[in-house]
């Protein structure tokens, strides 16, 4: 049972008179300081994002036999979001959303591939011809929004906080693209990150750096400024020692593995011809091989013991795939996504006509081929959090997204809430944040609980709050 | 790979010591684990303690050692001439070559230069997912050395003229070991490699072929980048009309669309292109009766699934399929594809824009009118070539992409590819 606090007490009270009396966005202008989540989320200073690739929950976290550290020893020691989906498909989609509370382009949605749903494709211009309500960006096409779109890490960098997105193989080869800030030249057509490249004598370990898994290349406002971008979004090689003191690692690790590591490439089963391009076997094997490496270090670092939290999750969900043959002889192959969504997902002003959708890829007299995506989400993934303030094996059933995310990482670290990750009281949206989620959370000061002088620990003598933010 | 503000030689040198400890370091990291793929032939313990310069003159002297062939007279530079950007002095499809100089080859002999160190290994990259594997990356396999990309590192490969009975013939690694030990530089071998380095002829053998490899990748006679077109990437000399116009047809996607395969732009780095994506292609070349083997009819060099190349034999969808060379100094040589089909630019050239709307040029016509077309191919995997990427896709009698005045223009911005120093071979 939880002792009495007159400080507790106090911070409810408050909470509630800003909630009638404020909208959640001017909560946050008003105190910054004042804790935005219920639980022991509010004491996380240090938050580790991993975004894997392209997995269904139930395979991840239920029936693969590729993950075993993923799903046998880290699940066990975190809390698992069972109902978390990715935003979109295909890939960029999602990751934009993560950091901006973008809804797609055209073009976004379909990784900027010209020739597909969108005119314009390619690391190009998002071609704006309004705003929507909750900041989305009306757009005929395109991909890289203009200046003034907010972002989080321009967010975390006007409240004194520091981020980093740290990439797989960025500038492995630098003739592809450079070690920092890796990006296409804008308008100059086909993005080579697109494939991966193999080892060779000059790069021999080849680069599997895919730009569209970098979302903050997509802004203006990060990569116009040039030496500001290089020294926030570097290759990965980089956390090492960023990793070592706890000034060294910034609020915001945002961590995009290479093309092989983040289970994008490959089976996973190491089969020839189902490989990565340097040979691993991709698939969720590579990624759990990437965890299994990269996760202690980032559990062993003074910034996370302290008072970190790493988010383990995918961009978006697989696929079903139907086969059937007519009595002609002729097979068709339906590749289904579902596109399913949560949380009251919005499809945002530039997906009519573009989801759901269909294409037909292969149509000869044998074979017919159709990718159906059913609708605009991007299907359940699940998430995995871990954290001194995490209940180890803890699950959440609580519906979560990509927006979500934002928002929980905006109440994280007290910024205003952009894009979907912001309410609508008119159309009564609103998505969960994630510090909120009592299953997963230890306790915490209370919504409202200002953080210049202390914090009540409902269990003074749990290890796990030998940490505190201040 | 070329960096405009940098020495070529200090570049190289700087790659390869970085590339070494580079490759130690994730030597180190794989061990017990998955073991990825990683250009590794410098990961030779023995090689790494050699300076890299003492490994490319050493290279170069064998590179240059006909005393090393069965008959005397043939070193890699006697197919690789380096007066011709390393590629073949004659217009001949195949060289000739074996204990008597009389033997044909398999194939045309390429040019080595600038592609070697930045050939990947030979792969295809699988995505798992399928709508993702074919919006962004269902790519032909890439990489390899040779036509069929069968050799992942240079000194594996120089194993196969060193030993092809067709070309260098030696029967054996101990009868090369043996040559090379009565070489004018066997005391240069030992030094390097330890005086007793003929007493264990299989280490020799290895070790004469890093050094080979060194050679290749390292000196700077393989990378001069010394062309007009390379010094208009640098603002040091200006197209003319009408090579722009060439180069603009050789962009365009919907016409020669050449660059998408030759890529002819600079890196983010500034370095200068290689006019290769290493990647596989199927286009159809027609059956050469220059070459002997052809006489038999049910012989068929398919490339990428054999028979020169075994371990993918049973990917029918990769028969017919060839890796796609540079064009830098493409201008000079006198004959082009990998069965040396043709013997002029401008043929080669029309054979791309022509080979669908006037197939009767290029393939035998039966008596009953019909075209064989993709002759050099057995009748059930011809689906494979490419008909879908401009500008193969044109149907018969249709206008080909190119006229004859446009194809003037693309072989003057091909002539521009020309390092200074590269001579025309003769027919």
């Amino acid at each position: 049972m939880s002792k009495f606090s007159w400080k507790r007490v106090a911070a409810a009270i408050f909470a509630a008179t800003v909630a009638v009396g404020a909208s959640h966005t001017a909560f946050a202008d008003k105190d910054k300081h004042e804790d935005r989540v219920a639980t022991a989320a509010a004491y996380v200073k240090h938050v580790f994002v991993i975004v894997l690739e392209n997995k269904n929950y139930n395979d991840t976290f239920g029936t693969s036999t590729q993950d075993p550290y993923l799903q046998n020893t880290l699940v066990p020691m975190g809390g698992l979001l069972t109902q978390y989906y990715g935003t979109g498909h295909v890939s960029l989609d999602n990751y934009i959303s993560m950091i901006s509370g973008q809804a797609p382009t055209p073009d976004t949605d379909n990784d900027c591939l010209p020739g597909f749903t969108g005119t314009i494709g390619n690391y190009n211009n998002v071609k704006q011809t309004g705003v929507a309500p909750q900041g989305q960006v009306i757009a005929t096409g395109g991909c890289i929004y203009a200046k003034n779109v907010p972002t989080l890490p321009k967010q975390l960098e006007a409240a004194g906080l520091s981020w980093r997105g740290y990439m797989g193989d960025m500038g492995n080869d630098p003739a592809r693209e450079s070690a920092t800030c890796g990006h296409p030249a804008i308008g100059v057509g086909t993005d080579n990150t697109n494939s991966a490249e193999a080892p060779s004598a000059a790069v021999p370990l080849g680069d599997a750096y895919a730009t569209r898994h970098d979302p903050f290349m997509y802004f203006h406002s990060i990569i116009d400024d040039q030496a500001s971008c290089s020294k926030h979004v570097v290759n990965l090689n980089r956390l090492t020692a960023d990793l070592k003191d706890e000034r060294s690692t910034p609020n915001l690790v945002f961590i995009t593995p290479n093309l092989c590591d983040d289970g994008h490439d490959g089976s996973g089963t190491g089969e020839p011809g189902t490989t990565c391009a340097n040979g691993q076997p991709g698939g969720l094997a590579s990624a759990d091989a990437f965890l299994k490496t990269w996760v202690p270090k980032i559990m062993e670092s003074p910034a996370y013991k302290k008072d970190g939290l790493l988010i383990i999750t995918f961009d978006e969900s697989s696929y079903t795939q139907s086969v059937s043959t007519s009595s002609t002889g002729q097979t068709t192959v339906d590749i289904t996504f579902p596109g399913q969504t949560c949380c009251n997902q919005q499809p945002g002003p530039n997906l009519s006509g573009v989801r759901p959708g269909s294409f037909t890829l292969v149509s000869t007299p044998t074979l017919v081929e159709n990718i159906v995506i059913n609708g605009f989400g991007g299907d359940r993934i699940g998430a995995l959090l871990l954290s001194p303030f995490v209940k180890p094996g803890s699950t959440s059933d609580t519906a979560y997204n990509h927006y979500s995310l934002l928002k929980s990482l905006e109440d994280i670290f007290h910024l205003d809430h952009i894009g979907y990750a912001a309410d609508d009281r008119r159309t009564h949206y609103s998505v969960d944040t994630i510090g909120d989620d009592e299953d997963i959370f230890f306790p915490g000061p209370g919504r409202g609980h200002g953080h210049g002088h202390g914090h009540d620990f409902d269990y003074p003598s749990d290890p796990h709050f030998k940490h505190p933010w201040f | 790979m070329y960096v405009p503000s940098r020495s070529s030689r200090f570049h190289y040198r700087k790659l390869a010591i970085t590339a070494i400890l580079v490759l130690l370091a994730v030597n180190c990291f794989l061990r017990g684990r998955h073991t990825a793929f990683v250009y590794a032939s410098q990961a030779d313990a023995v090689a790494a303690e050699i300076p890299a310069s003492t490994l490319s003159a050493l290279g170069r002297k064998i590179f240059f050692d006909a005393s090393l062939s069965a008959s005397g007279r043939m070193s890699c530079a006697t197919c690789h001439d380096p007066a011709h950007a390393y590629g073949p002095p004659n217009g001949l499809a195949v060289q000739l070559g074996g204990p008597e100089m009389d033997r044909q080859g398999a194939r045309a002999v390429p040019s080595l230069r600038y592609d070697l160190n930045r050939t990947p290994i030979w792969n295809k990259e699988f995505i798992s997912n399928p709508a993702e594997r074919t919006l962004e990356g269902n790519e032909p396999p890439a990489g390899g050395f040779g036509w069929d990309g069968r050799f992942n590192s240079l000194h594996d490969q120089a194993a196969f003229p060193l030993l092809n009975p067709n070309e260098m013939a030696n029967k054996s690694p101990e009868e090369i070991v043996a040559r090379l030990k009565r070489a004018s530089y066997a005391n240069d071998f030992r030094k390097a490699f330890g005086e007793q380095v003929f007493d264990d002829p299989s280490k020799a053998y290895a070790d004469m072929r890093i050094a080979l490899e060194r050679f290749q990748l390292d000196d700077p006679s393989f990378h001069p980048y010394s062309s007009k077109y390379d010094e208009y990437l640098d603002g040091k000399a200006k197209l003319t009309a009408k090579e722009k116009r060439g180069l603009a047809l050789f962009d365009d996607p919907q016409r020669g669309n050449c660059a998408t395969c030759h890529l002819d732009r600079k890196g983010v780095n500034g370095s200068h292109p290689l006019f290769t994506d290493y990647q596989f292609e199927a286009l159809g070349v027609p059956r050469n009766p220059e070459i002997h083997a052809n006489a038999a009819a049910d012989y068929f060099d398919m490339g990428l699934c054999g028979p020169l190349r075994a371990d993918q034999a049973a990917e029918r969808a990769y028969c017919g399929l060839f890796k796609t060379p540079t064009l830098r100094n493409v201008a000079i040589r006198k004959v082009f594809f990998h069965n040396g089909r043709f013997h002029t630019l401008r043929e080669a050239l029309q054979f791309y824009v022509q080979r669908d709307t006037n197939p009767q040029r290029w393939y035998p016509v039966s008596s009953s009118g019909k075209v064989e077309k993709f002759d050099d191919l057995p009748p059930n995997l011809r689906a494979n070539i490419d008909v879908t990427d401009e500008p193969l896709t044109r149907k018969e009698g249709a206008a080909p992409a190119w006229s004859d005045a446009e194809i003037d223009d693309v072989i003057a911005f091909l002539e521009t590819l020309t390092d200074r120093d590269a001579s025309p071979a003769v027919h």
